[in-house]
This record gives structure tokens, C-alpha cells and sequence, in this order.
């Protein structure tokens, strides 16, 4: 309710509605965030390698 | 004006509050730091939010009361009850149901219905009950493996936890204290159908479905399990004391302690996270002082707080151990202890240090205090999102006889929560994941076969019948919870998300790539170390790493991808028909039955996350060990010798799970992606566009369109 908040354009929240729903997306919002997660990862930089393995440790299914 | 006010009048007691704070509670994530969170400032706010909650609790009602009216009223359900067995397998079944041996499934399916049911594709807990959470396939939930990678540094990372932690700190004395806690983000994408069910004014309790961690909001309660960390921030490490240090080694999943015996005694310690509040990170301990009674075979534990004595091969209850990594800062952790020897050698076994679900050092319920609410009615319990410790086993640091102790351990708590959440529920949905099944099938499944490489040197007769007498505990819980269910307005489910098989062969995708042109070394060799060390990117049109599948290292998607991306789907389809029907000439068999490109699966949004082409690996055969950790070492089949001997990472159509249902279906064909729909259908709820599956309580128009499974995709 309090959380951030961005402004779209109606035509451009219509479209959103439209192609969320058929490209399989949950809500419009799940739309928004993943197009926005894909253009955000091309600049984030990637985490420690030792750190990402330490993580995994102790996964069954991998040794 | 009235909300400034407010706002100041919550501010002030906060702040009297805050200057006559004792020790407070540590906020932790998963390997990442602290931060600050007073657990006084914790109680105020929890304080203001019962009190908002009782005020507005007539409203919520009507408001409930009113969406009940035009929904349930429909319907002839009140609860659903679904039972999770990890990995029970239908064929297992049906075996030990024509032999009498599983009276209450027997009975249950006389009563309703069973049925396979179609698992996922992969046909892995992490997909499938991503699957079953949102009745959606892997490309509209986003989890295709326990592994993601960063496709820029071909790094892997966990696929469905996300860990931020804070960058900035502040330096105070010795002291570095992070601004800000971690964020931990569940990856797993859609709505879980017990969402939408909350939505619609209908109450779930669920517990330890995979997945569901970081647990998230909604109308219902939610103990997370697969995924959730140990305190150290893994995915569950084991320590392992011994007096014998030459036979010491490293150990997969834990950590082998040389100590030292000074008569009696032995100091020894509960390893516990790294300090973050401190430059060198070190590792939070807290000591354990043991007083080895040789002539009675046991040994007295002197925690700081507590002491008490263990008789030899036994496990200790919970114990809570209290990390302390200054300034009042406190972490609160479980963990049990067995020792394991104590002549030539002393040893001792520690769980994983987990976290304390009473004071939980982070979230690992919804609301909060569901866990803190389970903890003091069942007693604590353990938390870590794979608690039964198969490295602990594999590297035979504990034997199978202690390895099932542990596992019925933890599942008697579950068992304890579950029946506890029945209990309450009057109307609604309940759904418990079990997953002894899993890994007890893991671990015994080599005592089917006398000839599985993983039975060299290993006991073959004492557990021949682990995983019949799994089974048979499985039904005896069946018959007490069709006691609980027994009435016309429940509908009871008892699925699983996948079958199980043999694993006795290992591929290793990135030999065979290699092998194959496909991949290549720096030193012009057939391989390389653990995560592509070695690998000449500028030189390799394909790698592997995960339990799924293969990726193609294409340009403007990998940080040093050479493949055009006009002439991927061609790579693609090149090297699925060159996989397709690989035989192991050593055994003479067909190892890989087929292999499928990504596009002709999936349809959804989260395409572009799933590996480019998956294999449909034989019964028998699964990724090899080295390769799932992205190493090429030249050989492509070799033995699994590891007691983790059975599997179910094959071709789904291979294994699928089992639905038991106390109703008719009107379908013949369930699929786990058809659960959340078909619940929702009980409860009168429309589904939803976005999902993908269908509910099987009513006659589809089109066979094959529930299913996450392609008919006919492949050869089968």
C-alpha cells in the first residue's frame, strides 16, 4: 500500500493488461517486474563466486 | 494532521522502549550479515498490529463472511486435505497394495481413486511443486532446477532465493554494522493457488510444501521448507569431530574437526554464521565441553547454558545454542548431537546449526509467529529446507541405521504440525509435504539391486527393506488421517510430485560436449575443473551444469557467448538429435531415450530461463555428479557409487507421482499442475487464465491439455 510506485501511461497500462495476460503472466504486475528484472540484470553486477558456492553447500543432489 | 500525530505518538514509547532495550534479536539471511532489529521494537509493533487487528476483525469478518456466502455455499466442500509424499512411486504402490501391505491405500483408492500422476518437466521437487503451487508449467513459475545461472559469469546460484545483502556499514570500534537487513526473494513465480484461495476468503495451512521460502503474505499461514538455510547460510552442513586425524579428509556437505582427547574430555564447539558485524567474518561459536564415560559407553555435554548426558549411536533432543556476535546482538540457533564412537576414536556428529523456529533469526513462516506458534505447542522442530542429511550418509559419516533415525525424527514433528493444522481447520484447505519418501528412496534404493556399483563395500542386507517398510509407515499415517477425514464434506488428497528410479549410471553432458566439438578447454584438453574452470568460452557453443539440462552459450545472453542467436534454435536441434539415443556400450544400453529442445515444451514467459535443450535420460541413468557442478573430466558414463542410489532426475514420463483421492476424478489423466485448478474448482473458484492446468473433477474437452508433460513430444 505504502510501497514504491511508478507511472504508466493508461494506453500503455492497457496493453500491459492485454499482453500479461496473453503471454502467460499472472497479473499485470508479474509483467512489469519480469520486464523490468530482465533489463535490470544486463547492469547488476554478479554476486562472489565463493560466496554463490558456499550457498549451495550441502544441496543433496549436487557434490 | 491526526495521522502525524499517530505517527509521534508510536514514535515516542518506541523510542523509551529502544533506550531500556535489553539484548536484541539478530535479523540474519542466508550467508549474508546482520542488521539490527530490536525484539523490543519487534513486540511494540507486533503489539499495535493485534491491537489494529482485534478493532477491524468485525469488518475482515463480515467481508469474509460475505465472500463465503457466494462461494462455498456452491460447493458441497468444506476442507481439502492434501498429503504430500515426496517421490512415492506408483508402481511401489501398486506392488505393495496387490500384497497387502498398504491397507489404507488400498482402501482409499477403492474409496475414490488412484491414479499416476504426471510429474513435471524436469521431474524435480523444486519444478514440480512450483508446479503443483501454481498449477502452471516450469516457463510460467520460472524453476527448472535447483540451480539458476548468471548467464554474464556463468556462475551458479540457487534458483529460487534471491540475497541482497546490505552494501552500506557503518564502522563502529571493531564493529562494522550493515544499514539495513538483507532482502531475501522468493524467485518462484505466478500465485500459488492458496493465494487465490485467500483471496476468496478461504483459510490454508501450509506446511513445508517446496518452495516456499521466503514465505509470502496472503490469507493463510505458511511454513517454508526446500531452500530453507541452516544459520552458516547452506543449504544444510553437517560438522563431524573425530580424535582421528589421520584419517581426516575433506568431507561433501560438512566439516570434518580434528580434535584432541586430554583424558577424558574432548572441547569441541556448535559452529554457527559468520560474524558480519566484524572485518574478519570469523565464525560464530558456541563451546561444548564433552566428558567421555567410557564404561558406560556415553558421554556428558556441557553447553553454556546446559548440560547433559548422550548414550552412544543416540540422538539428543534439540538443543538451543545462543550465538553472540556483539553489541547485545543475538542469534538463536537448534542443533542435535550423536556421538558416533569412542574407543579407538571419539566422534561426535552435529546436525547442521538450524534456525531456532521460536525466535527465528529470519522469516521462515507467514505470518511470523506461525513458526514461534508451532515451536511452543510441538516443542522445537527443524527448519533447514533439506534437514535429513544424505551428505552425512553418502560420505558414511552417519550409517543408514542412523540415517533413518533422523529421518523419522523430523518427520514425527511434521506429523505432530499436520495433525495439528487439522485439528483447526473446519473449513478450508490443508496441505503438508512429508519428504521421508524422497529421501529415504534416495538413500536405499541400491538394496533393490544386488548388483548397483553404489553396493561396494557397503551393507546389503540389514536395509533390504528400508523402503517396503517406508512405504507401510506411509499407510499406517494414512489410516490416521482417513480417520481424521472421515466425513463427505473433506476431500482428501494423497499425492506425490514424481516417481522414483534407479540411479546407477552418471552422464556427464559436459564430457560429451567436449567430446563432441561442442565445448572447449583453454589447454586444448577434453577437461576441466568444477564450475568451467579451464573452459575456453571464445571457443564453446554449449556447457551444462544443474541436474537439467543443456545451454547454449549464445552472444548478447552469455558474457562471452559466440553463438548468434539466429543460429541457436539450429545448434539446438543439432545436438538434441546427436543426444537422442546415446547408448552406454558398456552396459549396452540406450541411456538418453531422447532429447528435447526448450521451445518445443514450453510456451510461457520464463522461456528464456530454462536450458536450451533437455535430455530424457533411461531408468538407470541421471547427470553425473561432476557435471552437475560444471566439470568435464573426459569419460561420459561412470558408476554412482555414492549411497544416494536412487533417483528420478529421467525422463518424467518414466516416473510419475501417484494421486490417491477419496473422490472420483471425471478425468483419466491427472497431472500436478492440475492440483491448485482442481482445488479451486472444489471450492467454487473459476481458474484463473494464467494457469495452465485443469481441473480433473471435470471432463476435459482435450485430453492432453492439462498435463506439464508433452504427450507425444518425444519417442517415449
Amino acid at each position: 500500500m505504502f510501497g514504491p510506485k511508478v507511472k504508466i501511461s493508461k494506453d500503455l497500462m492497457e496493453k500491459i493488461k492485454k499482453y500479461s495476460a496473453l503471454a502467460g503472466y499472472s497479473s499485470p504486475d508479474e509483467f512489469v517486474l519480469h520486464a523490468l528484472e530482465k533489463e535490470i540484470a544486463k547492469l547488476e553486477e554478479a554476486g562472489s563466486d565463493e560466496e554463490i558456492k558456499k550457498k549451495l553447500q550441502g544441496l543433496g543432489y549436487i557434490s | 494532521m491526526r495521522r502525524s500525530v499517530g505517527r509521534f505518538a508510536f514514535l515516542l514509547p518506541a523510542a523509551l522502549v529502544l533506550l531500556a532495550a535489553s539484548p536484541a534479536e539478530a535479523y540474519i539471511g542466508p550467508g549474508a550479515g546482520f542488521a539490527f532489529l530490536s525484539s523490543f521494537f519487534v513486540l511494540f509493533v507486533t503489539f499495535l498490529l493485534a491491537i489494529a487487528t482485534i478493532l477491524i476483525w468485525p469488518i475482515r469478518l463480515l467481508i469474509r463472511l460475505a465472500r463465503r456466502k457466494g462461494k462455498l455455499a456452491k460447493t458441497d466442500v468444506d476442507r481439502v486435505i492434501i498429503v504430500g509424499y515426496d517421490g512415492l512411486d506408483p508402481k511401489l504402490a501398486r506392488r505393495w497394495m496387490d500384497e497387502g501391505k498398504l491397507p489404507n491405500f488400498k482402501r482409499l483408492a477403492e474409496k475414490g481413486e488412484f491414479r499416476p500422476l504426471d510429474s513435471s518437466w524436469p521431474s524435480m521437487s523444486p519444478v514440480a511443486w512450483s508446479s503443483f503451487a501454481t498449477s502452471s508449467d516450469a516457463s510460467r513459475h520460472s524453476q527448472y532446477d535447483f540451480l539458476s545461472r548468471d548467464p554474464k559469469t556463468y556462475i551458479p546460484d540457487l534458483a529460487s532465493v534471491k540475497i541482497v545483502n546490505p552494501t552500506r556499514r557503518i564502522k563502529l570500534g571493531k564493529y562494522r554494522i550493515p544499514l539495513g537487513k538483507p532482502v531475501v526473494r522468493l524467485l518462484q513465480r505466478s500465485i500459488p493457488f492458496w493465494k487465490i484461495l485467500g483471496e476468496h476468503g478461504i483459510f490454508s495451512q501450509i506446511i513445508r510444501v517446496p518452495i516456499t521460502f521466503p514465505p509470502q503474505k496472503f490469507n493463510g499461514a505458511v511454513l517454508s521448507a526446500m531452500c530453507v538455510p541452516d544459520l552458516a547460510g547452506t543449504q544444510g552442513t553437517f560438522t563431524f569431530f573425530t580424535t582421528d586425524t589421520e584419517g581426516a579428509k575433506a568431507a561433501t556437505g560438512g566439516v570434518r574437526k580434528p580434535v584432541a582427547r586430554n583424558g577424558n574430555i574432548v572441547e569441541a564447539f556448535v559452529p554457527g554464521p559468520a560474524n558480519s558485524m566484524t572485518e574478519g567474518q570469523e565464525e560464530l561459536r558456541v563451546p561444548v565441553r564433552i566428558v567421555i564415560d567410557e564404561a558406560n559407553e556415553s558421554a556428558t555435554l556441557h553447553l553454556p547454558d546446559e548440560t547433559f548426558r548422550l548414550r552412544l549411536r543416540e540422538f539428543s533432543p534439540w538443543k538451543r545454542v545462543t550465538f553472540k556476535p556483539g553489541l547485545g546482538v543475538r542469534v538463536n540457533g537448534i542443533v542435535r548431537f550423536c556421538v558416533l564412537s569412542i574407543r579407538p576414536h571419539f566422534e561426535l556428529y552435529l546436525t547442521p546449526t538450524q534456525i531456532d523456529p521460536d525466535k527465528p533469526a529470519m522469516p521462515i513462516s507467514e505470518p511470523l509467529f506461525y513458526s514461534v506458534y508451532l515451536a511452543k505447542l510441538l516443542g522445537p522442530y527443524s527448519t533447514l529446507g533439506l534437514a535429513e542429511d544424505t551428505w552425512a550418509l553418502n560420505e558414511r559419516v552417519l550409517d543408514e541405521e542412523l540415517f533413518l533415525e533422523q529421518v523419522w525424527l523430523n518427520h514425527e514433528e511434521r506429523e505432530r504440525m499436520f495433525f495439528n493444522a487439522v485439528d483447526q481447520t473446519k473449513r478450508g484447505l490443508v496441505a503438508c509435504v512429508f519428504d521421508c519418501t524422497d529421501r529415504i528412496q534416495h538413500m536405499f534404493w541400491r538394496y533393490f539391486d544386488e548388483n548397483h556399483p553404489a553396493n561396494r563395500g557397503k551393507d546389503t542386507v540389514r536395509f533390504k527393506h528400508a523402503i517396503e517398510n517406508l512405504y507401510v509407515r506411509a499407510d499406517e499415517l494414512l489410516g490416521r488421517i482417513m480417520k481424521t477425514c472421515d466425513d463427505p464434506r473433506t476431500v482428501l488428497m494423497v499425492m506425490s510430485d514424481h516417481g522414483f528410479t534407479e540411479f546407477s549410471r552418471g552422464i556427464n553432458l559436459n564430457s560429451w560436449l567436449a567430446l563432441n566439438g561442442y565445448m572447449a578447454m583453454k589447454n586444448g584438453d577434453k577437461t576441466c575443473k568444477d564450475w568451467f574452470q579451464g573452459v575456453d568460452w571464445s571457443k564453446t557453443r554449449a556447457y551444462s551444469f544443474g541436474l537439467t539440462g543443456i545451454y547454449i552459450n549464445k552472444s548478447g545472453r552469455e558474457g562471452q557467448g559466440i553463438v548468434d542467436p539466429k543460429e541457436a534454435l539450429a545448434l539446438k536441434r543439432e545436438i538434441a538429435a546427436k543426444l537422442s539415443g546415446l547408448r552406454d556400450e558398456e552396459r549396452g544400453k540406450t541411456a538418453v531415450n531422447d532429447a528435447i529442445v526448450a521451445e518445443d515444451l514450453y510456451t510461457g514467459p520464463y522461456l528464456d530461463a530454462s536450458p536450451d535443450i533437455l535430455p530424457a535420460f533411461n531408468t538407470g541413468y541421471r547427470i553425473s555428479w561432476e557435471s552437475a557442478v560444471g566439470k568435464a573430466d573426459g569419460k561420459v558414463f561412470t558408476d554412482n557409487t555414492k549411497s544416494w542410489s536412487g533417483d528420478h532426475c529421467v525422463d518424467p514420463r518414466l516416473v510419475p507421482g501417484v494421486l490417491f483421492c477419496n473422490r472420483r476424478l471425471a478425468r483419466k489423466n491427472p497431472a500436478i499442475v492440475d492440483i491448485g485448478a482442481s482445488v479451486l474448482d472444489l471450492f467454487g473458484i473459476e481458474r484463473p487464465r494464467h494457469m495452465t492446468g485443469r481441473s480433473f473433477f471435470r471432463a476435459a474437452p482435450e485430453e492432453d491439455s492439462a498435463g506439464s508433460v508433452p504427450r507425444g513430444a518425444a519417442n517415449g
